[in-house]
């Protein structure tokens, strides 16, 4: 039984194909870890699936969680949708809350905006902003975004995200904005009230100490998935193996290792493999796309690792 | 400028700063806010230096004071024996002291090319630029043509890559770094380290690495002082420091950080 | 670095360029001369040579709204100079040093002047030394300066609290190379708008003095006077009303589209969005990733 399944995604702007048929699937109550540099298409799929992709951007295949649509369906239908059944979590807590608006007013707004009458919500207002572990929830709902620190403030984002009990909950780089002491506490904290998790980052060690399942995402596709343990100690995709390499800080006076080259930027990768301009391993075989193949642990790529 | 092996090549003496937030009464004057409460520091010739702290520990505060960028409001600091702390003619440090800072789209000036970018420094001395900028560029890895560009034109690894040429344009002999590899791709991230480490060699440089990361701080560092609140709370070789953390502040530092040998 | 063209570029443009044009050709061309006084075409009808007929002099309107067009520019240019050459240097001192006594001493004159009305100012000016194009020009300019000012400030603030500023500090960038070389070229986009939306503001000015007197001296044609003379006439010959009033309306429109479009063609964070969509998607609409490029480097 699937809460999300994702088939054959694609994100397009114009002639430029950003991402590309990128399917997947989250059970209830899983936590999937999208991994990608920028450039990699990674945020583009949350927001295609929440249907807030920006103008002149389109999505196409097939997104169905628990039962509803959530691609080609009219923007009436995602409204209904959207902070109910699937809700998220932006990087930026300075911008994603209304200066003018008292935080309690903020978080209660989205439960009375899905039909929860105003006594009810402010209410549970409160239980959830103690649900997020903000100290004193009465005084913090009164306060204006200004006057909370960045990890309040994502702590409320996080209430307002969980404020109709969604069941699928999508965070993207929801600490990178944060200090890492406030980073460890969040995440603890989204490991522990997310129904289910779509966990969006490029940091690798924050999605080891969070996700189940990963998906590793280069040039709009998904290069690698599969169980976290394996993947990160067995990688099959060269971009995978050199991603790990690169994260890993070797001991004073060595070199660390890198990748070679840069991201491109988008419609710019390769044709075929889309890492073969900067996989030490490329050949003339890299010239045709490989599939992700694989049952649990997928993989695209003519000459994997082992 | 010569000078004997063992001076500190920084050293710093009880320095506060106090801001004063702007006034929102008549009578009252506006809240202080002490960034800095008393920090002492020594850099000696060719250590590699950091420090580590989260925001608002003071450690961008410190930085701006050793670049001679802002004034203490009290306390001494001594650059290569002088101090620099209230003088006015600061071209000895303009030249031995440049910074590469974290953002680099925010550290080059949008409106200009990269040759005038990097001879910033040059041009800023009186210093002669000549072939110094094409020197530079294939010093950091960049082609000769980038010099025609301007900075939107390149990946954030290849602007932090211009910002480095230009931080060595004077040939100084202290590098300062602001979070410098905190806003690049991880895959980016090494190539910049690797780059630093060369080149730093290759000078003789002496390094003062600003980051929140204890673990990028033990990989480049020697030595490094944890701030927190405007003061240091622990100093010392990395090494140890990273296996027997004694103040309880920087224990709570490198338990956060999340690393991928610990989790797996 | 170049924006997109868009449509209040190319119409704001159009009708500038058109003001412009006649301007200039009506140094070396007009149909007629544009002060000549003759009883025999007193308010003759459009027609045979004379495009949009005399006025109670005989004086054929085209030619006049032509030589019009350059007083109004004249003015315009005049009148923004002064404006930009006082108030952006003041306006880039205050941003500077934000805190100083220097700047606290510009902004509140700034209020002051902000705060008294330009026409009073033209019409107390023109008392004193006398009324004409001179000193409405000054008056207009003066009363402008705080407009300015005060963009050149918020731009310069925004400029200074960047890295690219203390990085020229420690190179040992002085404050004057600094203002020359890293500031002025970084808000001269916002200048150049606010530029643009004073000339509008300036015509109007002009327009209005010379319609109460105090601006330009018969018998050089303008504008505002033409509208001036045609007002007793306003039910019986309303055409004499209606051109130079459409020319006012259709170039203070012009300089407020280009003003509107130019500040969507060279605002720097619009720029920066849309080189990095460009670069990252070649065609099409702007993406999310590149929208959000800036931000999720960090």
């Amino acid at each position: 039984m699937k809460l999300l399944s994702v088939e054959g995604l694609s994100v397009r702007a114009g002639e430029l194909e950003l991402v590309r048929e990128v399917s997947f699937a989250i059970a209830p109550g899983e936590r999937v870890g999208l991994i990608g540099e920028s450039g990699s298409g990674k945020s583009l799929t949350a927001l295609s699936l929440m249907g807030l992709l920006p103008e002149g951007v389109s999505a196409s295949g097939t997104a169905v969680l628990g039962g509803h649509r959530l691609l080609g369906v009219p923007e009436k239908r995602l409204k209904g949708l959207r902070g109910r059944t699937v809700s998220m979590v932006f990087q930026e807590p300075m911008t994603a809350l209304n200066p003018l608006m008292r935080v309690g007013a903020q978080v209660s707004e989205v439960m009375t905006l899905h039909g929860r009458d105003r006594a009810a919500a402010r209410a549970r207002t409160l239980d959830l902003l103690d649900r997020v572990r903000l100290p004193h929830p009465a005084q913090i709902a009164r306060a204006y975004p200004h006057q909370l620190s960045g990890g309040q403030r994502q702590r409320v984002m996080l209430a307002i995200a969980l404020a109709n009990e969604p069941d699928l909950l999508i965070c993207d780089e929801p600490t990178t904005a944060l200090d890492v002491t406030v980073q460890k506490q969040m995440l603890e904290l989204i490991a522990e009230v997310a129904p289910a998790l779509l966990f969006i980052t490029h940091d690798l060690a924050v999605v080891a100490s969070m996700c189940e399942r990963v998906l590793v995402m280069y040039g709009g596709r998904v290069v690698e998935s599969g169980p976290m343990r394996e993947v990160f100690t067995r990688p099959r995709h060269r971009y995978t193996e050199g991603l790990l390499d690169a994260s890993r800080l070797t001991p004073r006076g060595t070199r660390l290792p890198t990748i070679k080259g840069s991201v491109p930027s988008a419609g710019a990768f390769p044709e075929g493999c889309v890492f073969r301009n900067r996989c030490p391993h490329a050949g003339p075989r890299c010239e045709t796309e490989p599939a992700l193949t694989g049952e649990a642990h997928g993989y695209a790529c003519w000459h994997p690792g082992d | 400028m010569a000078m004997p092996a063992g001076t500190p090549v920084i050293e710093a003496r009880d320095l506060t700063r106090v801001y004063r937030r702007p006034r929102t009464s008549l009578t009252r004057p506006g809240e202080a806010v002490h960034a800095l409460k008393g920090v002492s520091l020594s850099v000696a010739r060719g250590e590699r230096y950091g420090i580590v702290g989260e925001s608002g520990s003071g450690k961008s505060t410190l930085l701006r004071l050793l670049c001679g960028l802002d004034r203490p409001t009290s306390g001494s600091i001594r650059f290569a024996g002088q101090e620099i702390v209230g003088r006015r003619d600061l071209r000895f440090l303009r030249n031995d002291l440049q910074i590469v800072f974290q953002d680099p789209m925010s550290s080059l000036d949008p409106r200009m090319r990269v040759r005038d970018i990097v001879a910033e420094p040059l041009v800023a001395q009186r210093l002669p630029v000549g072939t110094r900028v094409a020197e530079l560029l294939d010093e950091v890895g960049l082609p000769a043509a980038a010099a025609e560009r301007y900075p939107h034109q390149f990946s954030g690894g290849q602007r932090q890559r211009i910002a480095i040429a230009r931080a060595l344009a004077p040939a100084p002999k202290v590098l300062v770094a602001d979070e410098a590899v905190s806003a690049l791709d991880v895959s980016v991230r090494g190539q910049i380290l690797n780059l630093l480490a060369d080149l730093i060699d290759a000078h003789g440089l002496t390094l003062v690495f600003v980051s929140h990361d204890l673990s990028v701080v033990r990989h480049v560092c020697e030595s490094v002082a944890v701030m927190s609140e405007g003061e240091i709370v622990e100093s010392g070789a990395v090494d140890e420091v990273w296996a027997e953390p004694k103040h309880p502040y920087t224990r709570t530092l490198l338990r956060a950080v999340p690393t991928l040998e610990g989790l797996l | 670095m170049r924006g997109r063209m868009n449509a209040g570029l190319i119409v704001g443009g159009t009708l500038v360029a058109l003001v412009v044009i006649a301007a200039l050709v009506s140094f070396v061309w007009t149909p007629h001369d544009p002060t000549l006084v003759d009883a025999a075409r007193k308010l003759r009808e459009p027609g045979g040579g004379y495009l949009l007929g005399a006025d109670k002099f005989g004086r054929d309107t085209f030619s006049q709204l032509m030589v019009g067009a350059r007083t109004t520019l004249y003015v315009g240019i005049v009148a923004v100079g002064i404006a930009a050459l006082i108030g952006a240097p003041l306006g880039m001192i205050a941003g500077m040093t934000p805190h100083g006594w220097l700047s606290e001493l510009v902004m509140r004159v700034n209020d002051l002047v902000f705060a008294f009305p330009a026409l009073l100012l033209a019409v107390m000016l023109g008392a004193v030394y006398g009324a004409g194009t001179l000193t409405a020009m000054i008056a207009i300019g003066v009363a402008t300066v705080p407009a300015f000012a005060r963009v050149a400030r918020a731009a310069t603030m925004q400029v200074m609290v960047t890295d690219y500023i203390l990085a020229a500090r420690a190179a040992g960038r002085g404050r004057m190379a600094i203002a020359g070389r890293h500031v002025l070229p970084n808000i001269a986009s916002m200048l150049i708008v606010q530029a643009s939306v004073s000339f509008a503001i300036a015509i109007l000015a002009e327009a209005a003095l010379s319609f109460l007197g105090f601006g330009t001296r018969p018998p050089t044609p303008s504008w505002g006077r033409m509208l001036q003379e045609s007002q007793e006439l306003l039910f019986s010959t309303p055409r004499l009303a209606l051109w130079p009033g459409l020319a006012i309306a259709l170039a203070v429109l012009g300089f407020n589209l280009l003003g509107d479009g130019l500040r969507d063609y060279l605002d720097p964070k619009l720029r920066r969005i849309r080189e990095r969509t460009r670069r990252s998607e070649r065609s099409g609409g702007p993406t999310k990733e590149g929208l959000r490029g800036v931000s999720e480097e960090r």
